[in-house]
């Protein structure tokens, strides 16, 4: 059969082109490895083996045809029977319901007593949750401090710029951190919660809806916008949530400047940051 | 024969042969849609190979280290181990960005398997009984899916998976009562915590691959025992199945579906690019990037996080938060009713009864409406998550879309489902066999037919043929309208033979009859070709080369400059 | 070397400025980035006036005081004029210019001549156009990641804002222009002065941005970027490509062969 021979011919083609990629694989990777060469040689190596097979397997192989019997996998009543009673005959360890009982009791306080080291998941050094989420690291006095350490002035605030803060020594801390910006107190529709020093303002950095950083600014429409489910909060309206799934204000962060101009929390946030909990004050 | 000696040797002291009988002619549905449960098998093959190797170079720790490597734009910066030990395999192992990408690209492969293969088992009611437990534990599979999947994206600890991470946590949070402490326990504390990284990279290369280990071998040792179910067809009845055996025509297509798979993950593996993680840099609270999306499997639930509402619930001085609906209510949901379904549709339809011929999706309107339902819920979910994306390239402001999208997930679900259900019914009521073949009349017919299904023709003129061969072995044969159907054992008498072709064609008259033409002879047995002996040649050439060449750099010590 | 527009981004800027050096017959000034006073002060005045005037007065009024089509320019500074002519901003051509960084309109000369005659409105002041360059790459990496991917994206792509209105990609942008708007903030961006980011950070920025720009062999290492557009277009090429050559090898696999 012609067909036969021409199958035949191509499937050890096939398999040829797979030596040449593995081959084109080693050879790539010896000489420095580009990731594109590496998997396209790896690529065509496995397709020329796919491709052979698929040949082989259709053309060269019976396809279809075969019947297999499917016997009933339900066992006859009485063997069901059988195995019940050997199960809870009279020598069954089941027939004593009293003891099974106390068993089960047993081993399921065993399972009861052994859920308790679970709470090791979570330090005994670190407060509660409840606690840990409510209160930041902020508090007063601490100083601001932009990102990579450097105090903040008052003064550093130009209109329109935006400087996002954290507490001096906490840089890495998830929920502590902040933006100050200057506000145009001529839109100012709503006086910020937690306060200004002059027309600056700081606020939490996580969105409350499901904690990403707000950090897209519109400078000129004083909104911040959240990357990750596109909320908007209108910082005239002491940041309260215009578009998006947020349903709660930003957080305000309490600030004064000290006497040499740098600024500092008065308090924690006016509400704990980012996204809500079931304990949320 | 070194063969024979092998089957022997196993067979004395294992028992072998029976099973191995069984097994080599164990028959296989030839319907295409039964391959995606073994894409998602070979998928999931490729992961463990890949990953293997990425656990010899990835470092799970957020402690604090210097990089130090090709990538020249982080060089001295100090970032986590998790993330500098990526960067690394990225840059500086050789064939380790290959892996990495592969890996994700095979991640991502595998759930879409597994969803097709779920949507098959599900349009054709392969789920009914005797398969209930294989349906939740394959449901089970899929959740196991998704969260291996999300730990092992959140792994690098990079910028844009440390923000779908604290994305879960938030969403953990929001659980009513107990939500704050399930995430403190789950996180080791609040986020970012320093406990996570050592935590998602046990359950992500140990734990949860294990459970899964255990539960496709579940899944596979039910299949073996129940056997494949098979869709109707001429000679296809409740006690048999028809198609090709394992050995020799199954097993060859089906190691060339691995390869297939193994060719899909290294080519996009080496030229798309997957998850730069060097792009995004190393996660800080304080940063964040654009677009944010996660991978396409858990894209749904962010899609649902867009797309609901601002609406917090306050209990007793308690708060519920917007997220606790969207995210931890619509997947508990989508889950409880995934696993319940094969009940559910029981409940609705009252059919009691064990089935191993599938339905057609048009048999059954009713579950086609659902499942476009589901499909197209969960696509707008989809497209929602890149509602950011969409408002880019098409100028449109992102609230237009999310309004938009938040009417089209109400409303175009119900309409795709109407159109299936008529669609369905249509196509059972006509003689269409394709939706571009319906004709007005089958339209007509679907919309005001009833809902009864139509009656299975029985099947007329059918015979069994039962022979003796030469060496003394029996076999039989199924003659019917549209086709034969050879047994697929040789039996090694006629009671053996014949208990067999009754099980399979109950009520069928076996007739004794004499061995057909063209018995299957072995075949002749061929030298090596010559592209096979040159082949051979080339390789060992290669390797000789190869290998002198790598001793001569062991012999040289002082590296000269390239 | 003629004033073509699909120049190689990278010294654009300087070969425009020479070719429309060349084309006004003036002596030419060394090729720097920054505006230098060499060319003759009445020469270019009288060219920024009639600039003005032909393009400019219409809407910003006659000495910047702008009117209701166009906003005040006075005191803006010359980083600000510089950023939107040379970035093809203004003069307003379509709605959806100003989003979007484009070819400009006049000759580096020309925005030159325009930069002076709008900085001599009085009061005069803003700030003047930076001199960019030679920044520490990873020192700018974590600054771009910090101030400025939010909404740029990580990957200097940009990003969706709201109403419609999006921040651009930093493909196009050159050094100077990056510290221009770094400075000035144009449109919805926030400006960040010394205070918050020094000339020398911003050096390290600039650099980090080109690396995103033109060092693409390295950076998209991994194969085809898909824009750098993240998981969504990832998982679109699992499906149709992935999954889509699997769907055909396994229907040829299971199709009957008869």
């Amino acid at each position: 059969m012609s067909g036969e021979k021409g199958a035949v011919r191509r499937i050890r083609l096939a398999f040829g082109v797979t030596v040449l990629g593995a081959v084109g694989f080693a050879v790539t990777y010896s000489l420095g490895a580009n990731t594109q060469l590496l998997g396209i040689s790896l690529g065509v190596a496995f397709a020329g083996l796919a491709y052979g097979l698929a040949a082989w397997g259709r053309r060269l192989l019976p396809t279809g045809g075969y019947v297999e019997q499917k016997p009933e996998l339900v066992a006859p009543p009485r063997r069901r029977d059988l195995l019940a009673e050997a199960m809870e005959g009279p020598e069954s360890p089941l027939g004593r319901r009293g003891l099974v009982g106390m068993l089960l009791l047993g081993a399921g306080s065993i399972g009861v007593a052994l859920l308790f080291p679970l709470r090791s998941l979570l330090s005994f050094r670190k407060p509660d949750p409840v606690t840990m989420l409510r209160h930041t690291a902020w508090d007063a006095g601490v100083r601001l401090v932009t990102p990579e350490g450097t105090p903040v002035r008052l003064t550093d605030i130009a209109r329109g710029t935006i400087q996002i803060v954290v507490p001096e020594g906490h840089r890495r801390d998830g929920d502590v951190p902040a933006f100050l910006v200057r506000l145009d107190p001529e839109r100012l529709r709503k006086e910020p919660g937690a306060g200004r020093v002059g027309d600056v303002v700081a606020y939490s950095l996580l969105c409350t809806h499901a904690g990403c950083p707000v950090a897209l600014y519109e400078q000129t429409t004083a909104r911040m916008l959240c990357p990750c489910h596109q909320s908007a909060f209108d910082l005239n309206r002491d940041a309260a949530p215009i578009a998006g799934p947020a349903a709660r204000p930003l957080p305000g962060l309490p600030i004064e400047a000290d006497a040499d101009g740098f600024l500092r929390a008065r308090g924690d946030f006016t509400s704990p940051p980012g996204a809500g909990f079931w304990s949320y004050p | 024969m070194i063969t024979r000696r092998l089957y022997r040797a196993l067979d004395a002291r294992l028992g072998t042969t029976s099973a191995g009988r069984t097994a080599l002619a164990k028959v296989f549905p030839d319907h295409w849609t039964f391959m995606f449960g073994e894409v998602a098998i070979y998928a999931f093959l490729a992961l463990l190979l890949t990953g293997t190797y990425l656990t010899l170079f990835f470092d799970p720790s957020t402690a604090d280290t210097v990089y130090d490597g090709a990538y020249q734009p982080l060089d001295g910066s100090t970032v986590s181990s998790a993330f500098a030990s990526t960067v690394t395999l990225s840059f500086d192992v050789r064939a380790g960005l290959l892996i990495r990408q592969a890996h994700h690209w095979a991640a991502l492969l595998f759930v879409a398997a597994i969803v097709v293969h779920l949507l098959r088992v599900f349009f054709t009611g392969a789920f009914r009984r005797p398969r209930e437990l294989n349906w939740v534990v394959g449901v089970t599979m899929l959740t196991l899916a998704l969260l291996n999947g999300f730990t092992g994206y959140s792994m690098p600890d990079d910028l844009l998976s440390g923000t779908g991470l604290r994305i879960i946590y938030s969403t953990v949070l929001s659980i009513p009562v107990v939500g704050s402490w399930i995430a403190m326990l789950a996180f080791g504390g609040e986020f970012p915590s320093d406990e996570t990284a050592p935590r998602l990279y046990i359950s992500h290369v140990l734990i949860v691959p294990a459970i899964f280990l255990a539960l496709i071998s579940l899944h596979l040792v039910m299949i073996i025992r129940q056997k494949h179910s098979q869709f109707p067809g001429p000679g296809r009845r409740e006690h048999n199945v028809v198609g090709s055996r394992l050995w020799p025509a199954y097993a060859v297509r089906s190691l060339s579906l691995l390869t297939g798979v193994l060719a899909a993950v290294f080519t996009l593996g080496g030229l798309v690019q997957i998850n730069p993680v060097w792009i995004y840099g190393p996660f800080h609270p304080a940063q964040a990037t654009s677009p944010a999306q996660p991978d396409w499997y858990v894209a749904w639930g962010d899609g649902a996080l867009r797309l609901f509402p601002p609406i917090e619930v306050h209990i007793a001085g308690h708060l519920v938060p917007a997220p606790f609906f969207p995210a931890v209510g619509l997947g508990t949901v989508t889950f409880l009713l995934l696993y319940a379904w094969p009940w559910l549709e029981r409940w609705r339809t009252a059919d009691k009864a064990s089935h191993q011929i599938l339905e057609r999706p048009r048999d059954r309107p009713g579950r086609v409406a659902v499942g476009a339902y589901a499909l197209t819920f969960f696509a707008v979910l989809l497209v929602t998550a890149a509602d950011d994306i969409l408002a880019r390239l098409t100028g449109i402001p992102v609230t237009g879309i999310l309004r938009t999208l938040q009417i089209l997930v109400l409303v175009l679900p119900f309409a795709v489902a109407a159109t299936a259900f008529v669609v369905a019914r249509s196509l059972r009521a006509g003689t269409a066999t394709t939706v571009g073949e319906l004709t007005r009349e089958d339209l007509h017919a679907g919309l005001t037919g009833s809902d009864e299904l139509p009656e299975e023709s029985r099947h007329p003129a059918e015979r069994i043929r039962l022979w003796r061969n030469p060496d003394d072995t029996w076999r039989w044969c199924w003659h019917g309208p549209g086709d034969d159907l050879t047994s697929n054992e040789v039996f090694l008498d006629r009671a053996e033979a014949l208990a067999a072709a009754r099980t399979a064609f109950p009520g069928v008259s076996v007739e004794q009859d004499g061995p057909p033409e063209g018995v299957v002879l072995p075949p002749p047995r061929h030298e090596p070709g010559p592209a096979t002996k040159a082949a051979a040649g080339l390789v060992w050439v290669a390797m000789a080369v190869l290998g002198r060449r790598a001793d001569r750099r062991r012999s040289s010590p002082s590296e000269a400059p390239e | 070397m003629t004033d073509e527009p699909s120049t190689p981004r990278r010294g654009r800027r300087v070969l425009a400025a020479a070719a429309g050096l060349g084309v006004l017959g003036l002596p030419l000034a060394s090729p720097s980035p920054s505006p230098s006073p060499t060319p003759p002060r009445s020469a270019g005045s009288d060219r920024g006036t009639q600039l003005y005037q032909q393009s400019c007065a219409s809407c910003h009024g006659q000495q910047g005081e702008g009117s209701q089509r166009g906003p005040v320019l006075t005191g803006v500074g010359p980083a600000d004029v510089d950023f939107q002519l040379s970035t093809g901003r203004m003069p307003l051509r379509t709605e959806h210019q100003l989003q979007e960084h484009q070819e400009p309109v006049f000759s580096e000369a020309d925005i030159r001549a325009l930069v002076q005659h709008v900085a001599s409105f009085p009061p005069g002041g803003g700030p003047p156009i930076p001199t960019v360059g030679g920044g520490h790459t990873p020192s700018g990496r974590e600054l771009y990641l910090t101030y400025c991917s939010a909404c740029h994206s990580a990957a200097g792509v940009g990003a969706t804002l709201n109403n419609g209105r999006f921040a651009p990609s930093l493909f196009r942008a050159t050094p100077t222009q990056i510290g221009e708007a770094v400075r000035v903030g144009p449109g919805l961006m926030p400006a960040f002065p010394p205070a918050v980011l020094t000339d020398a950070q911003v050096n390290d920025i600039a650099a980090y941005v080109d690396v995103l720009q033109n060092d693409r062999g390295d950076l998209d290492r991994g194969g085809w970027s898909l824009g750098r557009l993240g998981p969504f277009p990832e998982g679109a090429v699992a499906w149709v490509l992935g999954l889509g050559a699997l769907l055909l090898l396994a229907r040829s696999l299971g199709s009957r062969a008869r």
